[in-house]
């Protein structure tokens, strides 16, 4: 039986871990909520531009822009990785972050020269640690991260695409399907190869309401709206990573405190146990002791 | 009442029995000396009674209190009870090779009487302090966990301890396997209060394994002492002493490494408490003997390497209620040099021998004795598993992908060795099917250091398990690939 103190110790601090984790919950269950109404809000906008891109693909036009192609000799990939800043998340950045080491490997395999952002104090320091060299680390986006902040981002891979500075970007990141489910993704975002990603989009956008006139031409929309589209898209990533960050964090935290609250009922059992034993032995001693100098 | 009659013979008579003790009122001019043997021996109404005893009190009025070293059953008040004038004397001397004993000395191996030159008596001083010997060398075992974490000093004491079940017997038979089929001297084993059948199969055993390529057999070397469960207090509180009587002759007279093994020596202090308040003493911590430090002293001190010859002893310690925190294994603790620890948690993880990497410590694990490399992998080990245990509760709350990079290192690193301290053993090739390893030292040294640098990795932690050197982790490693 091990010493009633020494258990006693350890259960006051794993009530202490467990304070923690039960704030964190909550705090996460309502950053989660602020996080989800950003993403729907988006989602209304980047459907609509989806629609319009639609519409367009509608004309039978021949859609055609630098940004769509992908290029014959490729010779420098970048890849940005969304983690997030703050741990106690559970697995949400582990999964990120082997998910971004594996398409890395492939990535330098394939091209000259790889390059590597990051965005999340958690991944910078997970590819220092891997000695791996960074291009870019960002730390500011938090669980709202603003379109302003990136936009700078998106328009500098834009430059950076457009002179040739690199030939493909990916983005690895968590695709936030529902609350239920979290996925980490790999998505390449330049060359956006076709602007309408899957069919069901095009049906949902082309619901419309006969044909739309383009104005002055569709040309000259079509070079407004595909870099528009990266942009909203990569806008949507860094959305998807943050309430996904958001629900990672509620459900660890959650199973954080259910394990800690086994572990009490577990110590106090262990506890109380080796204390009426000690109790009992002193007990035993006094009355031996008694007993021993009666005679 | 009492008469030293014509014979010279001192005779008193039975005043009381107290359950394994009693007391016998002599003349008041010739009391028995303090641990004098005194011998009962009549029939009653059919009943024979052959008994000895130990004098321990002198209660005034020619009345002296002993402990019974046999069973009191039939024992009756005016029984005549004979002082022998000198304590329990058990033959000593290349005669006990090959025997089993009693405490009293008697052969119980059923091979007829032993023809011993000498008889010594079993208490005895310990070795002055000038006559001990200071040399430290380590003792080799071929035990990976031992030699590295808790290495045994040749001429030195080891203790095995540990709560039921945990294999305490099993390590003792490993090492009288390991260390006496390649020992050129003299071993005498005690069994102290266990089981019966496990001294009958090491004494079956030891007829079958040879010394080296010599061709004789290890029991030629060995003597064997019994007092085991069944025995009485009395003779399970001797049994130690008559067996450490035996070695020390070896020590004294042929001047070769000795090994004593004891199984268990916990078994002594119970025996002692169990007599200790029949004999009127009052209990002192958790009802123990008020006299247990002194009792395991007095033994302990005894068990020593002197300029005449080595001791080299290994004893189990039962830890009752795995508490080691209990007086009797506490007591026995602070006499050894080297320190085993078993623990329930790991032998629930199935891996065996249940070391404790961290609560076993020896004397010796330093610098000057084992070489500055063997003591900073040794502590490199320890270093990673301690931290893996702080670890425990984090990992058990918040899952281990909430660690830091380096903590999930260590924390991977810290589960292969767990399981790389496992050995297969010779003794339990016939359960486990897989033959019994022994690594040498340097094997052993090499093997951690590559896994704390990180070499071994990449093989899954179940390749780890039962083998000798890392390199065999390996090849298991390959197997288990090529099954799946």
């Amino acid at each position: 039986m091990a010493n009633a103190r020494a258990l006693d110790k350890r259960r006051k601090s794993i009530k202490n871990i467990r304070k923690i984790t039960r704030t964190m919950e909550l705090i996460a269950t309502a950053r989660f909520k602020q996080a989800m109404d950003r993403a729907s809000a988006a989602t209304a906008y980047t459907n609509r531009v989806t629609g319009l891109v639609a519409n367009l693909a509608n004309t039978g036009m021949q859609l055609s822009h630098p940004l769509l192609e992908s290029r014959d000799n490729p010779r420098t990939s970048l890849q940005l990785v969304l983690t997030s800043n703050r741990g106690l998340c559970g697995g949400y950045n582990g999964n990120v972050l082997r998910m971004a080491s594996d398409n890395q490997q492939q990535l330098s395999d394939e091209y000259p020269t790889s390059l590597l952002e990051v965005s999340g104090k958690r991944g910078v320091t997970y590819f220092e640690n891997r000695q791996t060299a960074l291009a870019e680390a960002f730390l500011q986006f938090e669980d709202k991260p603003k379109y302003e902040e990136v936009e700078r981002i998106a328009d500098r891979y834009l430059d950076a695409y457009a002179t040739g500075i690199i030939d493909r970007l990916d983005v690895c990141y968590t695709k936030f399907s529902s609350i239920a489910r979290q996925e980490a993704t790999v998505e390449t975002l330049l060359p956006l190869g076709t602007l309408v990603d899957d069919p069901s989009d095009l049906a949902t956008g082309s619901e419309g309401q006969g044909e739309i006139e383009f104005l002055p031409s569709a040309e000259s929309i079509l070079q407004e709206v595909v870099p528009m589209s990266f942009k909203v898209k990569l806008f949507k990533c860094f959305l998807d990573a943050a309430v996904s960050e958001q629900v990672a964090r509620m459900v660890a935290m959650k199973s954080a405190t259910e394990n800690a609250d086994e572990l009490i009922r577990e110590l106090s059992m262990t506890y109380n146990r080796a204390r009426q034993g000690q109790i009992t032995g002193e007990l035993l001693e006094v009355m031996g002791g008694v007993e021993a100098l009666k005679n | 009442m009492a008469t030293a009659t014509e014979t010279g013979k001192n005779i008193g008579h039975i005043t009381q029995v107290i359950g394994s003790t009693f007391d016998v009122e002599f003349s008041e001019t010739h009391l028995p000396a303090i641990y004098n043997a005194v011998k009962i021996q009549s029939s009653h109404k059919g009943i024979s009674i052959s008994l000895s005893g130990e004098v321990q009190q002198h209660l005034g009025g020619g009345r002296v209190r002993c402990v019974a070293l046999g069973s009191t059953d039939g024992m009756m008040r005016g029984q005549e009870c004979i002082d022998t004038g000198a304590p329990v004397s058990v033959p000593v001397g290349e005669a006990t090779l090959g025997r089993v004993f009693n405490l009293n000395g008697e052969p119980v191996d059923g091979r007829g009487p032993v023809e011993a030159q000498e008889h010594w008596p079993i208490h005895r001083p310990a070795p002055p302090v000038s006559e001990l010997s200071t040399s430290t060398e380590l003792f080799e075992t071929g035990i990976k966990v031992i030699d590295l974490l808790t290495p045994f000093v040749r001429g030195g004491k080891a203790g095995l301890f540990g709560g039921a079940g945990l294999g305490k017997t099993v390590i003792l038979t490993e090492l009288i396997a390991r260390i006496a089929s390649s020992h050129g001297g003299y071993s005498v084993f005690a069994g102290v209060g266990e089981r019966t059948r496990e001294g009958t199969d090491l004494w079956l055993e030891m007829q079958e394994t040879e010394i080296g390529q010599t061709g004789r057999k290890v029991i030629e070397q060995t003597c064997m002492v019994f007092g085991q469960m069944n025995e009485p207090p009395g003779a399970r509180l001797r049994v130690a002493l008559s067996a450490l009587t035996m070695a020390e002759y070896f020590r004294d007279t042929t001047g070769k490494d000795t090994l004593l093994f004891v199984d268990n020596i916990f078994r002594f202090s119970q025996a002692g408490s169990e007599v200790s308040a029949l004999l009127g003493r009052m209990p002192s911590a958790v009802g123990y003997q008020p006299t247990l430090a002194t009792e395991m002293g007095a033994l302990q001190e005894r068990i020593a390497s002197t300029d005449k010859g080595a001791i080299t002893s290994v004893q189990a310690v039962y830890v009752p209620a795995d508490d080691p925190t209990d007086p009797a294994p506490a007591t026995a603790f602070g006499q050894l040099d080297a320190f085993l620890y078993l623990e329930r948690s790991i032998s629930e993880k199935g891996i065996y021998p249940a070391v404790d990497p961290l609560a076993s410590s020896s004397r010796i694990l330093d610098p000057q004795y084992v070489g500055e490399r063997h003591y900073r992998i040794a502590r490199r080990v320890q270093t990673i598993l301690q931290r893996y245990r702080e670890l425990q509760d984090i990992i058990a709350i918040l899952g281990v992908d909430e660690l830091s990079e380096e903590d999930r290192q260590v924390v991977h690193r810290a589960r292969r060795i767990e399981r790389f301290l496992s050995q297969p053993f010779l003794v339990a090739e016939v359960f486990t099917g897989k033959p019994g390893e022994i690594t040498p030292l340097e094997d052993t040294i090499r093997s951690f250091e590559e896994i704390c640098d990180g070499k071994w990795d990449h093989l899954p932690e179940q390749a780890f398990m039962y083998v000798g050197p890392v390199e065999q982790a390996e090849e298991q490693a390959k197997k288990m690939e090529a099954n799946a």
